[in-house]
Order: C-alpha cells, then structure tokens, then sequence
C-alpha cells in the first residue's frame, strides 16, 4: 500500500500533465472553450425545469427554487458520469504506452477524474450565480463542500479503476456502463428527491452512495446544515471498500495490461 | 563491480491466436471449456526460454538476433511493462528506455506541450526539463516549430522531437531498441553521438539492433537471441559473426530453392543430347568443399554425360551473387582448352587459383553449348557456395577483393 502511493507520488507530474493535456484536449479547436463544461449542466437544468415544472408532475423539493435543486444534483452527477465515462475508456485510449513505457497504470483514469474536477469546479462558479439570482442565502457549512467531494472522487476512483481495467480485458463494459450509467442517474436523487413508499425499495435505492452525495451536497450548499452523519456511515464505508478493492485490484493485474490490450 | 542487471532464467509464454475481448466470445469459449474438459489444444508458445545475462555497471551489451527472436520481449520486461512467466530480474538505478520515442506525443498539442508532456511520461521532473529543455529543443532542430500542433509535423520532425526528448534523461541505465533509423543521416548521426557520450560518462546500456556495424560500435558484449534462447554470449566480433554465418546459411537455402524450382520449368528444351550429371566444388587439395575463403584454390569439376557425339562444345560457368549480381563468365573458348567432342561420361574442369571473391553466397551457371554458342544443350543453375573473408563484419560486403599493396613512396625517390 506505502509502495504503491509512493510510486503514484513520484509520477505526481505526470499525472498532472495527463490532466492538463486532457483539459487542453477536449477545449482545443472548440470556439466556446471552456464555456462548454458550463453550458451542458446548465441546458440540462433548463431541460429538467422545464420538464418538471410545466410538463410533469411538480416535485417536493421542499424549500429551495426547483431549478438550483436540479443544477445542484447535476452539477456533482455530470461530473461523475462524464468522468467515469472517460475512465472507462482511458486505458484502452493509449496501446502505444501502455505496450511501450512503464510508469504507474492508476495514471490514466486518475488523470480522467482529476480533467474533470476542473470542469466541476467552474460549473460551481455558476450555482454561486444561480444562488445570487434566485436570492438562497450563503452558509458556512459551504465550507465543509469538500469534504464530500473527497469522498465522491474515492469513489470515482475506485469505479474507475473497475471499469477502466474491466474493459481493458472485455469491450463490452464501456456498453454496458453507458446504460446502466443512465439507469443510475434516475436512480439517484439528481433532478427529483428519492421516494417510493415501498420500504424494501426505499431501502435499496438508499444504499446508492451518490443519492447520499448528492443529498449531502444540497444540505451544504443550499440549506445551510449539516447531513446527518449516522446516515452517511454506510455509504462512506461502501465507498472505501470500492476504493480500496478498486485500487489494489487493479495494482496487481496491472502487468497483465501490456499483453492483453 | 556490482552488476546494475542481472536477468536470471527467465520465461515468457504468451497466447497464440486471438483472445476473447468480449462477452459474446467469452461465453461461448466458457462452454466449450466446460464441455469437453481440457480438450482445447495448448494455444500458447514460449517467447524467451530460460534466457539470463547480467550487466555490469557501464558495460554496453548489444542483443542481436533475427525477428521474433525475443528481443523486444526482453525489453519489454526489462523496462516492466510486461513481467515474465518464470525468472527473476533485478535492476539497480534509473532506468529509461530509448523505445517507441513519440509514443506519448498528443497530436492536438503542440510541440512545446508535447515536450513537457513527453518528458513527464519518462519521469522527468519539470524542473529537469525546464532546465534542458533549450538543449532539447536544439537537439531537435524545431524551433520554429515549437507552437505548432504536432499533428502537423512531418513524420520525420515527429519522431525527431521523440528522440530529443528521450535522449535527454540522465538514465543509469539506457535501454535503446532500433531508435537510430529515425531521421535524416545527419540527426542519426547526432543519435549515435549521443549515445556514445551517455556511455561514456558510465551509463549502463542495453542495444537491441539489426544494425551490426553499430552493435559493434558501441558495445562491449553482445547476445545472440534465436527462438527465444541465447544462441550465443560474448564479445561483438564473435557473436556477430556468428549471427552472419546464420543469416547467410538461410540465404545459402533460400537460393538453392529458388534455383531448384526455377530449373524445373526449362527442363525439357533439347532433347537432352548432353546431361550435367553433377557439379562438385573443391579447393587446392581436392577436398569437397561448399564454403571457401576468399584466397583458396577453388575447382569446379563438372560431370557430363553425353547421348551421341558432338563437336567441339562449349562449356562455359558464370558466378552470379546471390542478390543476382553477375560477377563473371568464362567458357572454354577462351583459355584455349578446345574439346574436340565428346561422346559418354566424362569430367571437365575449372580451375581458380583464387577467387577474389567478397564474402557472400554465390551460385553456379553452367552450361553446355554448341560450338557457335547459339544454343544451349544443358543448363544448370542448382550449384551455390559460400565465400568467407576475414573481414566479415561488413553489411555490405565487397564484390571483389584484389591484392592490394599500399607504399609510401617518398616524393625524390
């Protein structure tokens, strides 16, 4: 364990400059540049508001405005499924270097997850903005944020590191995470809070560690108070336990990744 | 001294065919396997067969061998991207490897991110780089290319800026596999350079190449790799010569197959009024001989056979290389040796006092003709011998070697 996080330490400028690049990569020879990891949480927002307000049923959503409800649980979900996405594609993206050069494997989806924390962060810019617009007040348990974050992007890492090394051996993941990422996303608490009054559903729709992410980032930043920590004590283990199965898994298949891509 | 490699005994098996990479081919192999147990043949070869060598820090030890060999398998376990199936290796210091250059190179980045981008995947610091990144630059010779995407580099200027980059780490130990084809004459000659300067401030090298000349150049031990074994371990010159020895018997085998099949096609042109029994090569002893060096006496004795009598034929023998160079002719015309005629078996021979030959493989023309040389009675072209020379370490060998005798000749006298 001591060795594996020393060597990810050592290629801590090459995890950085695999960001970067790609960062670079995804904005160049785009006329918006940036603007676009704004621009796709926030269609989606007017999409759901729409939906939702006009077209279906309106939700509970208790207290806040419907659309800083549906921005705030897109804004972690977007990062979370466009990130995994990628990830699960990183490895198979590079033959030319995972044949020819060593360096540490954990890199490509890491350099992934940590592309798209940029992204997450200007669109967290704009849910200030809507806050501002739509007059929610600002708390201090904002500062507490990123604490949650840190345990989304364990478990970020931890998926990513299945599904990266998953679909280096069988083609077939990316597939079928594409549709169960879908699944998931309405599974989730991200533009409607979870409810059913099946209890037995209720209960398995409550071990999905990103309903309690989600849900724990509303209270943070827009209601002002602190998630109940007896409810998050599952969810957290579950998220360690992924991230660490996750790394030392894909650790020791690693050296199979240059004969099998 | 302490040896910085030591690669003990290794083993590497890999799959042959293709493997399942989805589950519509997996499911299916799962049943076939459960169904008729352990029937499936065995689908696996084994690319290095107990292979093991060790090298002291500084030495430079070139692998030769022909493809597939196992070369860059032992690369490619070396520098730990793959790990063997049995064995163990053991390396002490920075290793970095001179392979597959351009490899990390994104086309949408432009020169200048690639560098940084490049030199991080070889666990360079970006101090380090920022530090020699004007010497890689004029390495390179790209300055003017240096904001450009790097998708639009030439080929060329692609792998030039791969190779700049690489060659500026300051590795213990360099592990360089056919990088010195890359570029122009004059950048390969800088590659070259390079290298020898790394080893020569004490960077241990390991130098996988079919360029001979330069295995010989810059190493000081060099393996023979064949069919994943060590065919042969020690000083260039002699694994070197080694190697040619079986490149050219292959060569030597490739020729007389060709001649073989080439005959049957124009077998049936006269009605074989003269056969060529057979053609029998020896030296100045009269010993049977198909490999010469290039000084020796050399006969060609040539078996003939002949239905009725005929006047005055002509024998002749031309020498043709193996990469189809004619290297000469002669016919018995013209050194005066006129047969009358000939009627039955008999023997005719050609005597060289020496060849002059360079080395390579050679094969035998030879024909019975008329005596106004219109038109062959017999044709053969099945015979091949070898010539070696002293100097056998040349790529490109010499066609003919003369007696050659320098003098300084003082200008008064």
């Amino acid at each position: 364990m001591l060795e594996m996080i020393k060597e990810l330490i050592k290629y801590r400028e090459l995890l950085w400059n695999l960001a970067i690049r790609d960062i670079r990569v995804r904005y160049k020879q785009t006329l918006l540049g940036i603007a676009w990891a704004v621009f796709s949480p926030l269609s989606m927002m007017l999409i759901f508001t729409f939906v939702f307000s006009k077209v279906a049923i309106i939700k509970n959503t208790g207290d806040i405005p419907y659309p800083i409800f549906v921005y705030c649980g897109l804004l972690p979900w977007t990062f979370f499924a466009s990130a995994l996405k990628l990830a699960t594609t990183s490895l198979v993206a590079n033959p030319s270097l995972i044949t020819k050069i060593y360096f540490p494997r954990e890199v490509f989806p890491l350099s992934v997850i940590i592309s798209w924390l940029v992204d997450f962060f200007v669109s967290l810019v704009i849910l200030f903005g809507l806050m501002a617009y739509f007059k929610v007040s600002f708390h201090w348990t904002i500062l507490l944020m990123p604490l949650m974050l840190f345990f989304q992007i364990l478990f970020m890492i931890g998926l990513g590191f299945f599904l990266s090394m998953g679909n280096l051996f069988y083609r077939d993941v990316k597939y079928i995470f594409e549709v169960i990422i879908m699944l998931w996303m309405f599974a989730t608490s991200v533009v409607y809070p979870i409810k059913t009054d099946s209890k037995i559903l209720q209960d398995i729709l409550m071990l999905n560690p990103m309903t309690h992410i989600i849900n724990a980032y509303r209270d943070l930043l827009i209601r002002g108070h602190i998630p109940d920590i007896s409810t998050l004590t599952l969810p957290i283990t579950i998220i360690l336990i992924i991230f660490l199965s996750g790394w030392f898994w894909f650790h020791k298949a690693e050296f199979l990744f240059a004969e099998n891509i | 001294m302490a040896n910085t490699i030591e690669f003990t005994n290794i083993w590497k098996r890999f799959k042959r065919g293709e493997r399942a990479t989805s589950l519509r081919d997996l499911i299916p192999k799962i049943f076939r396997k459960l169904s008729n147990n352990h029937k499936e043949q065995d689908n696996t070869f084994w690319a290095l067969k107990d292979v093991s060598f060790e090298v002291k820090k500084g030495e430079a030890l070139g692998i030769i061998g022909p493809n597939g060999a196992g070369k860059s398998t032992v690369l490619k376990i070396l520098s730990r991207v793959m790990k063997p199936s049995r064995g163990s290796i053991k390396i002490n210091g920075r290793l970095s490897a001179l392979i597959e250059v351009s490899a990390g190179f994104h086309p949408d980045l432009t020169g200048r991110e690639n560098i940084y981008l490049n030199g991080s995947i070889m666990n360079m610091s970006r101090k380090e780089i920022n530090k020699k990144f004007d010497a890689i630059v004029e390495f390179s010779g790209l300055e003017e290319f240096l904001d450009t995407p790097v998708k639009r580099y030439s080929s060329g200027m692609f792998a030039r800026l791969g190779f700049s980059v690489a060659a500026h780490i300051d590795p213990e130990v360099l592990l360089v596999d056919e990088v010195l084809s890359v570029g122009d004459m004059v950048f390969q000659a800088k590659c070259a350079d390079r290298i020898r300067q790394l080893k020569n401030s004490g960077t241990t090298i390991i130098f996988v190449s079919h360029n001979l000349i330069a295995v010989q150049n810059i190493c000081s031990r060099a393996i023979l790799l064949m069919n994943g074994k060590i065919e042969k371990a020690g000083s260039p010159d002699e694994v070197i010569s080694l190697y040619h020895d079986y490149v050219f018997t292959q060569q030597e085998e490739r020729l007389r197959n060709k001649l073989l099949n080439a005959t049957n096609i124009d077998k049936s042109k006269r009605d074989h009024l003269v056969e060529i029994k057979d053609v029998v090569l020896c030296d100045g002893n009269g010993s049977i001989k198909r490999q010469f060096n290039s000084n020796e006496d050399i006969s060609v004795r040539i078996y003939y056979s002949a239905k009725t009598s005929i006047r005055r034929p002509i024998f002749s023998l031309g020498v043709v290389r193996a990469d189809g160079v004619n290297c000469f002719s002669s016919d018995t015309r013209l050194n005066g040796a006129v047969v009358e005629a000939i009627e039955g078996e008999g023997v005719i021979e050609a005597h060289f006092s020496r060849l002059n030959l360079g080395h390579g493989i050679y094969s035998l023309n030879i024909s019975v003709w008329d005596e106004h040389m219109l038109a062959p009675y017999a044709v053969r072209r099945v015979d091949t011998f070898r010539i070696k020379t002293d100097k056998t370490l040349l790529n490109n060998p010499d066609i003919f070697i003369p007696d050659v005798i320098w003098n300084n000749v003082e200008a008064d006298s």
